[in-house]
């Protein structure tokens, strides 16, 4: 397979072009951090932007970050830390998860789109991306967005970018919002709670004016993997944890952690955790730590279920119960992670039946091959809105060179 | 009026009464208006300065309604533009003398309040102000405020990707909704997300904001509401040189301190807003900052101590800080009520809209002077400074001969301004027709044909809201064509493993 390694912006437009002449699709990479998500692809050349990989412009006091698609996320995070600014939306890393090196690009992390525990309070990676410049399917570079944090001018293409899996374009250079590192952070921790009554007190913690930051809910049999989690000592009290974050200026934490531990009471005694423990445990959350390829539920499926948030905690109990599954809680309920015990079609059809029936939508996020090429990984949408996405998707690669077939079954012949 | 509306098409105005009939068979009663008297209110919008009677008004107040409307428009080459409560300042639902009217201002309910899932999912004909009065009651509201909340529909903020002064810590439109059902052109209804955090799919919801009335028309929206902050307290700080207040904001979000909004007024814009309101505004400095904090009180306070010490730092000449909801809402009663203030000053005036970032503003400043004293026009500045979204507001009287052309021109070189300085043309009022013919100042032919592709997803007939946003034309058949590059069989000379 042929690996084109593009030094800039004329490249990757040349390298499209000649694609479309070929009719050959091509696979866009970056660290290949997450080429195990989505279906398997019909391409047989690799678009490798590794190389396109500075930092265009960096202006800390603009709240601002300008970068080529393949720099790095981690050197990215190291530069931004030393300004003591962050990416609010809190990327996820995939490579514990998928047990792929520990490595990922700016543009990888636009594409993909896995949010954090902080989505709630911050938004996604679509509301962080504030422009792009990006090689559409025509082979044309285009301007999406603007360099400002404020923009109405024209249609917000970034939005489209953001979570597209490189199926529309190819980003090339992004422009992203940074923003304040908090000063101090702290973890309220309840214990014992079952899956519903630790939803609703996640529900009354998010309607409090105390801006709760991240809220999650890991029961006690996910604690099984043991101490490789990155919960830490949670686990060894063999009991739920339900977690709830506040971040900001020290003296408003303390403030905070004090009266929301009032307010949830009644669903017990909040113990506290602070600052690097605290941060540990939301890294542990963020990336689905009991997860983990290495630890116990390693060989397991991985489903990410998104729903309206006060209906996670019955839908994941249901599905942990129908399925013999663990489940761990984000976003309040809104996020539930689903590891399921093997089977050749991930449990598909039982776990999209009961999504659909909460309003939510279900990605295999973590899967063998063979099992993706039984499953739709993306989930599948009502016939006039997959029609609308599909006009979408068209109107920036009529021909279908870019990461052909990696969001729809079936679609990559 | 400078900018040119497509042609109206004479087979379709010959038309007229056969339409007319066709929409009340749809929409019966009243909610078909074809007298001109009747239709008056329907000719402009907030851009004032333009006027065009539609051909027909229609109101539907079913999403069945709309949906047969857009289909009979489809079906007989109609153009549409949709209108919400009519605030857009940059004539987003101007009419064309051709084209349905399609007025929202029935759907007027909201349909379900979801505190549990911190929602509201509601018709968009409701103000934007009343969804958050509809959740005050629970210390819940909506947090995206434009000026015009009280007037202002939550389906034309979708429109337009409405912002507002809190849009600094909140987010804009954009940011704060979740989902809708939109009618297409052809009638067809989609749901797009929910109550759920995140879409599936294309972030289809992020196109549709913003998109100014071009892709559809949406029926219901779902929005996220917040809960109030325990408290805000406001500083208003002022200062012997524009370039000190700049400094301010840059220093404020340097130390980590993202306000809940940051305003800026200049000497013009503080004189006529202490004028009209007495907000006790001081009058011998070049700019005045307000500076709002929300929160716990126990942060609050601390902030309002760290921003004092960094105005001083600064070289502030005053600076008062509120010490009760009546005294906050005193200082922003000045800067709420600057464009009717400025209004008072002059006969006519317009209020361009560019961002530019933060560090650029004295620099923008210095460049509106002078354009100022090149035009022989007055100009009163105020910005969201916070965010660099500046609103300069051109003073001109439409009476004098050839005035209203001078002050296009100035606010268009303002516009080229802000492009120049690595900003944009509008932060949120959007493009619409007014600044339509200045797209090529920020895009390339290439970057608005992707945007025009994207638009032919969704109507590829170009039947909605046509002359808007876009400063020419092109037909989708021609935008799809891919141009395949002959006898380039091979990858080109890159360096491959």
């Amino acid at each position: 397979m042929d690996t084109l390694k593009v030094r800039d912006a004329a490249d990757v437009e040349q390298v499209v072009r000649a694609a479309l002449a070929n009719e050959q699709p091509l696979e866009i990479i970056g660290h290949g951090s997450r080429r195990t998500i989505g279906q398997t692809m019909a391409t047989n050349a690799l678009l490798d932007l590794s190389t396109l990989n500075a930092v265009t412009d960096y202006e800390p006091n603009e709240l601002i970050i300008t970068l080529q698609a393949g720099a790095p996320l981690a050197d990215v995070l190291s530069l931004i830390d030393a300004k003591n600014q962050q990416f609010a939306f809190e990327p996820m890393n995939t490579a514990p998860l998928l047990g792929l090196p520990d490595t990922g690009t700016v543009g990888g992390m636009i594409g993909a789109g896995l949010a954090g525990p902080r989505r709630i309070k911050a938004g996604g990676a679509r509301d962080h991306l504030l422009g792009a410049q990006a090689v559409s399917g025509f082979g044309d570079s285009f301007k999406a967005g603007g360099k400002v944090v404020k923009n109405v001018t024209g249609y917000d293409l970034c939005k489209l970018l953001a979570g597209s899996w490189g199926t529309l374009a190819v980003m090339t250079e992004v422009t992203l919002k940074v923003m304040p590192k908090p000063e101090s952070e702290s973890t309220l921790v309840l214990r014992g709670l079952d899956d519903v009554t630790a939803n609703r007190a996640m529900t009354a913690a998010l309607g409090s004016p105390f801006d709760v930051s991240g809220a999650a809910h890991v029961p006690n049999s996910a604690f099984r993997s043991g101490d490789r989690n990155g919960l830490g000592g949670l686990g060894l009290s063999g009991q739920a944890a339900t977690l709830l974050r506040l971040e900001g200026f020290a003296a408003s934490v303390a403030h905070r952690a004090g009266t929301l531990g009032h307010l949830l009471a009644p669903f017990g005694t909040a113990e506290r955790i602070d600052d690097a423990a605290s941060e540990a445990i939301w890294a542990a959350v963020r990336d689905v730590g009991p997860f983990a390829a290495d630890g116990a539920l390693g060989a397991w499926p991985v489903w990410r279920i998104v729903c309206p948030p006060a209906s996670g905690g019955a839908l994941g109990a249901g599905l942990a119960r129908e399925t013999g599954g663990d489940v761990i809680y984000d976003w309040g309920g809104g996020l539930i992670w689903t590891a399921l015990p093997p089977t050749p079609d991930a449990q598909a059809a039982l776990i999209r039946e009961r999504v659909n029936a909460a309003g939510g939508h279900a990605t295999l996020l973590r899967a063998s091959e063979d099992v993706r090429r039984n499953v739709d990984v993306f989930h599948p949408q009502p016939g006039g809105l997959a029609a609308l996405g599909e006009r979408v998707r068209h109107s920036f690669d009529p021909k279908r060179i870019l990461n052909r077939g990696r969001l729809i079954r079936g679609s990559a012949a | 009026m400078t900018i040119m509306m497509p042609a109206p098409d004479q087979a379709v105005l010959g038309r007229r009464a056969e339409i007319v009939a066709a929409l009340r068979a749809i929409v019966p009663g009243e909610g078909v208006i074809d007298k001109p008297a009747e239709m008056l209110p329907y000719e402009s919008d907030g851009l004032t300065a333009y006027r065009q009677p539609p051909m027909v008004v229609v109101l539907p107040d079913t999403t069945e309604q709309v949906s047969k409307v857009l289909k009979y428009c489809f079906e007989q080459g109609v153009k549409v533009v949709p209108r919400g409560s009519g605030t857009s300042l940059s004539g987003g639902s101007l009419p064309l003398a051709d084209g349905v009217l399609l007025g929202l201002g029935k759907f007027k309910r909201i349909r379900e309040i979801d505190f549990d899932n911190r929602v509201v999912v509601t018709e968009p004909g409701v103000t934007n102000l009343a969804i958050s009065q509809a959740v005050a009651h629970a210390g819940f509201y909506y947090a995206p405020d434009p000026s015009s909340q009280i007037a202002c529909s939550i389906g034309g903020n979708i429109a337009e990707n409405s912002g507002g002064v809190h849009c600094l810590k909140y987010g804009m439109t954009t940011n704060n909704v979740l989902g809708c059902e939109i009618v297409l052109i052809t009638g067809e209804v989609v749901r797009i997300g929910g109550k759920s955090p995140e879409t599936s799919g294309y972030d289809l919801m992020g196109i549709i904001t913003g998109s100014e009335g071009l892709l559809g028309v949406v029926t219901e929206v779902t929005v996220r509401i917040l809960q109030k902050p325990e408290t805000a307290r406001a500083l208003m700080v002022g200062f012997a040189q524009v370039e000190a207040a700049g400094e301010c904001v840059a220093r404020i979000i340097g130390a980590g301190i993202i306000p809940g909004g940051m305003e800026m007024m200049d000497k013009p814009a503080i004189h006529a807003a202490e004028a009209f309101v007495h907000a006790g505004y001081p009058l011998d400095v070049e700019a005045l900052l307000i500076i709002e904090l929300d929160g716990p009180s126990v942060e609050v306070d601390e902030l309002i101590k760290r921003v004092e010490a960094i105005a001083l730092g600064c070289g502030s000449t005053t600076c008062q800080i509120s010490n009760s909801e009546a005294e906050r809402n005193l200082f922003w009663a000045g800067r709420k009520a600057a464009f009717p203030a400025v209004g008072r000053i002059s006969p006519d005036y317009l209020c361009m809209d560019g961002t530019i970032p933060r560090g650029a503003l004295p620099r923008a400043l210095a460049r509106i002077r002078e354009l100022s004293e090149k035009y022989g026009l007055g100009v009163a500045n105020v910005f969201h400074a916070g965010d660099g979204n500046l609103h300069p507001l051109i003073l001109y009287d439409a009476n004098k001969p050839g005035e209203m052309d001078k002050a296009e021109a100035f606010g268009a070189d303002i516009l080229r301004c802000c492009v120049e300085l690595g900003g944009v043309l509008t932060g949120e009022h959007g493009v619409g027709v007014e600044k339509r013919d200045l797209m090529p100042e920020m895009f390339s032919e290439i970057d608005l044909n992707q945007q025009q592709r994207l638009k032919c997803a969704f109507d590829a007939q170009g039947l909605l809201n046509p002359g808007k946003v876009f400063p020419v034309l092109h037909r989708c058949a021609e935008l799809g064509r891919v141009h395949v590059h002959g006898g380039q069989l091979a990858f080109p000379d890159i360096p491959r493993f």
